[in-house]
């Protein structure tokens, strides 16, 4: 028994040592005296550059912290960025973006007019990732010119509503480095990761999924108010938060009152950009060609009741009308359908369908699917639940072999487009999250306000045909939009506060703009 | 050598299932229908994928693509990553030193260990000490090693705080030389280890305590302690010698068991070895790297069975 104590002594006087030589403390090499150090949750995403970030998680949007793009996102719509100002031509057809002077790449060269035209001229041969000017398989994009050294012209195929903003986000990078690149998926090196964003990054290790990204100096924008940002491995991000390894952290509704009523922390609700919806699947279950059937279907179903019991509160009902209240062209005047077991019988007619849903195994999906099950039957509508792994229900979905679809994703505050290649028909060849649209169903209205307010480029215009259609969607309801999941974050504001939303998208941490100045 | 040819056999099978599962899972790397939380997924049109597809040989027959596959394997090429734009090799070799430090350590440690409470426990046999250790021993034995894994992050990181909550070392640390970053690793790997070696202590006390019961029940051992010398020397004198055969055969054979345990933990731990990168490869379909990486353990296991077979065969006479 000596020999076990003595084993044991001898790794507890291992640990003690360990922590008394107080190894891995972070020694900053900067020499800024106080530098504000903000830590968040890492995990690997790829090497940040337009080309290796990985296709999904938010490696995007650490690449975006080193490459600036011509407008950027802000609270309430696209604001000027790289370009100061622009113009769109009366046809719809040509952009020209006038761009600011004295912005620096981060190896010191100048940015001009030529770096912008390269750059759209490189992804229309290189599509990058996050590449949002292909559409059916085609460039958007016939010409780039450059006018002066800070005046780019850009002669698109076709007028396009939402192309000012894609265009806008697409991500600059620098002729004198890239135009020697002829395979940028294999292109890693420091040159690599060189833009004429706010910042820098400094190190990055694969394994661990670490980043530390410094403020680059010569910034010709919003003075960087974040210093260093690092993204660290965690193992259970509350506990990281709680023992200060990481600066804010999502939480589950369960736990806000371990931070409620107390100075130090503050707690944040996110818009609801990402929920779930139903499917109906026309072409396998004719019943649903009947609007009365799915509206019944939209009676049956208690929105309130999957808020409270399977988003813990953190959500809100979903519209009809397919977009979330706190987007930016959200009609609140459309058709709602209550919780009313009355008068989904009433539709009903004294039929009692058997459906098959299909859903992913996750948690939430089977508990949705539960709840879904008990108010459908009360209505008189049969559910049958079948829960497979998410690969395979993608899959499925991909292939239309479904009755009814149960599915959650994000994107939901995009541009109002999101309504033509979620409802029209042979619309979603750029819809990531539907596979193959709504089977067996097309509504003419439906398709041509779809066509029309895409091309429509007076802006009010355009939104009066959104809210039109959202009208439209939620008397038809071909797709059954469930509720969107706001979900909590919680930070110490004493450390830093300075966390903002873009007018589209759920995260703040994905939001360049959090860790710059105000404007 | 005829051992060796059931080992190849073996090892042929492996890799033809390996070959065929991915394949069989549906759904591809290229759908993405739903999206985390906190992404944002990124589609790539019919015609990008056709392109990957076709780069990648998933678009030929079943037949020609297990040719490639066999013929690649035989020049060591192992495939590329569709989704970390890597060698499937190169991602392996960077991860696979912290796994296999990982378990060798932990392995190492509960065998000794365990031999050593095994010995005193039959020693002692049917007195109070033998029995308290073997229940506790049993109960330790049936716990999956990511619960005491959890346990251990709970009590040693959180509770008291003396040990990092997750990964392999410091990130960005600056180290003046190479001690202290041992010391860091050392200081990371700790609670791992620690998981790893109580989840499989049980097994090798087992083995050990019942394997030195026969030893301690034969002739020479009364003749030693009729000679007068001290249980120390007899217990690990004597009998350990020959008590210690299953045990080190055990200690090859259940490298399985504890690659299977080194997934868990790792993922517990967010270790940057070839467990957390398995399930990340399986949550994203990315064929060529969860190829790689059963590979990596199927040839891991095998080799060590392998050994374990040459090495019984030295250690028992009788075997030949």
């Amino acid at each position: 028994m000596n020999k076990v104590c003595k084993i044991m002594a001898a790794a507890l006087a291992v640990a003690l040592l360990v922590l008394a030589s107080g190894c891995g403390g972070n020694s900053l090499s900067s020499d800024r005296g106080k530098a504000l150090v903000v830590n968040l949750a890492g995990g690997d995403c790829g090497y940040p550059t337009p080309y290796s970030h990985y296709a999904r998680g938010p490696g995007m949007f650490k690449m975006q912290l080193i490459f600036d793009s011509l407008l950027e996102r802000g609270e309430k719509d696209y604001i000027p960025w790289l370009a100061e100002k622009w113009d769109v031509s009366a046809d719809g057809k040509v952009y020209t973006f006038f761009l600011r002077q004295n912005v620096k790449w981060q190896d010191g060269k100048p940015m001009t007019a030529e770096d912008v035209k390269f750059s759209f001229e490189y992804f229309i041969l290189h599509p990058p990732l996050g590449d949002e000017l292909t559409l059916n398989g085609k460039s958007v994009i016939e010409k780039v010119e450059v006018l002066n050294d800070h005046t780019v012209k850009i002669t698109v195929d076709q007028p396009n509503a939402a192309l000012l903003g894609r265009l806008g986000q697409a991500r600059m990078i620098p002729k004198h480095i890239w135009e020697k690149v002829q395979d940028p998926q294999n292109f890693n090196g420091p040159e690599a990761v060189i833009g004429c964003g706010p910042y820098v990054l400094k190190e990055y290790n694969k394994e661990l999924g670490a980043y530390k990204f410094e403020a680059f100096k010569e910034y010709w924008g919003p003075k960087p108010r974040v210093d260093v940002l690092q993204f660290v491995p965690v193992s259970d991000n509350i506990l990281a938060f709680d023992k200060g390894e990481i600066d804010l952290t999502v939480i589950s509704p369960d736990l806000l009152s371990k931070y409620q009523d107390n100075e130090e922390f503050k707690i944040q609700k996110n818009p609801p950009f990402w929920g779930y919806c139903l499917t109906f699947n026309l072409e396998r279950r004719p019943e649903f060609q009947d609007k009365n059937m799915r509206q019944a279907f939209a009676y049956a179903v208690d929105r309130q009741e999957l808020v409270e019991k399977v988003a813990r509160g953190a959500a809100v009902p979903a519209s009809a009308g397919y977009l979330p209240t706190g987007h930016i062209w959200y009609n609140p005047g459309v058709r709602q359908y209550e919780f009313n077991i009355a008068k989904a019988q009433e539709l009903l007619k004294g039929r009692t369908p058997e459906f098959t849903l299909l859903i992913s195994n996750s948690n939430d999906e089977v508990r949705i699917a539960e709840l879904l099950k008990i108010s459908c039957a009360r209505a008189g509508i049969g559910l049958k639940i079948r829960s497979v792994d998410g690969k395979t229900r993608d899959a499925a979905a991909k292939k239309g072999e479904y009755e009814i679809l149960l599915n959650g994703y994000g994107g939901w505050g995009g541009d109002a487009d999101l309504l033509r290649s979620v409802y029209a028909a042979g619309a979603n060849a750029d819809s990531a999250f539907l596979g193959r649209g709504i089977p067996g169903y097309s509504n003419t209205q439906i398709n041509d306000l779809g066509a029309q307010q895409i091309i429509t480029m007076d802006r009010e215009k355009r939104k009066a045909l959104i809210f039109r259609l959202q009208e439209i969607i939620a008397e038809e309801v071909p797709r059954l939009p469930l509720y969107n999941t706001t979900g909590y974050i919680v930070y110490r504001p004493a450390k830093y506060d300075g966390w903002r939303y873009m007018f589209d998208h759920h995260e703040v941490t994905h939001n360049k703009l959090s860790y710059l100045a105000g404007q | 050598m005829r051992k060796f040819g059931e080992y190849a056999l073996t090892f042929f099978c492996i890799i033809t299932l390996n070959f065929l599962l991915p394949r069989l899972i549906p759904g591809d790397p290229f759908t993405f229908l739903a999206a985390d939380t906190d992404e944002v997924a990124i589609t790539c049109s019919e015609e990008q994928i056709a392109r990957y597809k076709e780069y990648y040989g998933l678009d030929k027959p079943l037949s020609s693509q297990y040719v490639q596959y066999i013929d690649n394997m035989l020049h060591g090429y192992i495939g590329y990553s569709i989704y970390y734009h890597e060698d499937v090799l190169a991602m392996i070799e960077k991860r696979a030193a912290w796994t296999v430090s990982l378990v060798t350590v932990s392995l190492g440690i509960s065998c000794v260990l365990g031999t050593i409470l095994g010995s005193f426990s039959a020693w002692k046999r049917n007195r109070s000490f033998d029995q308290r250790l073997y229940l506790l021993m049993i109960s330790f034995s049936e716990i999956p090693s990511f619960l005491i894994g959890l346990f251990f992050l709970f009590i040693g990181a959180v509770c008291l705080g003396w040990f990092p909550l997750s990964g392999g070392m410091s990130p960005f640390a600056v180290f003046a030389s190479p001690l202290p970053k041992m010391l860091d690793i050392v200081h990371h790997a700790l609670l791992p280890v620690l998981t790893l070696v109580v989840a499989r202590l049980g097994e090798f006390y087992l083995i050990s305590r019942n394997s030195m019961l026969t030893v301690l029940s034969k002739d020479y051992i009364r003749t030693a302690q009729g000679k007068g010398l001290t249980k120390k020397r007899i217990l690990f004198g004597h009998a350990l010698r020959n008590a210690a055969i299953p045990v080190v055969t055990r200690m090859f054979l259940s490298l399985g068991h504890v690659f299977g345990g080194a997934v868990l933990v790792e993922n517990v731990f967010r270790y940057p070895g070839v467990g957390y990168l398995m399930r990340e490869s399986v949550m994203i379909r990315d064929y060529a790297l969860i190829q790689g990486i059963f590979l990596f353990i199927a040839a891991a296991v095998l080799t060590m069975n392998f050994a374990a077979d040459m090495l019984y065969q030295k250690l028992d006479p009788r075997i030949r």
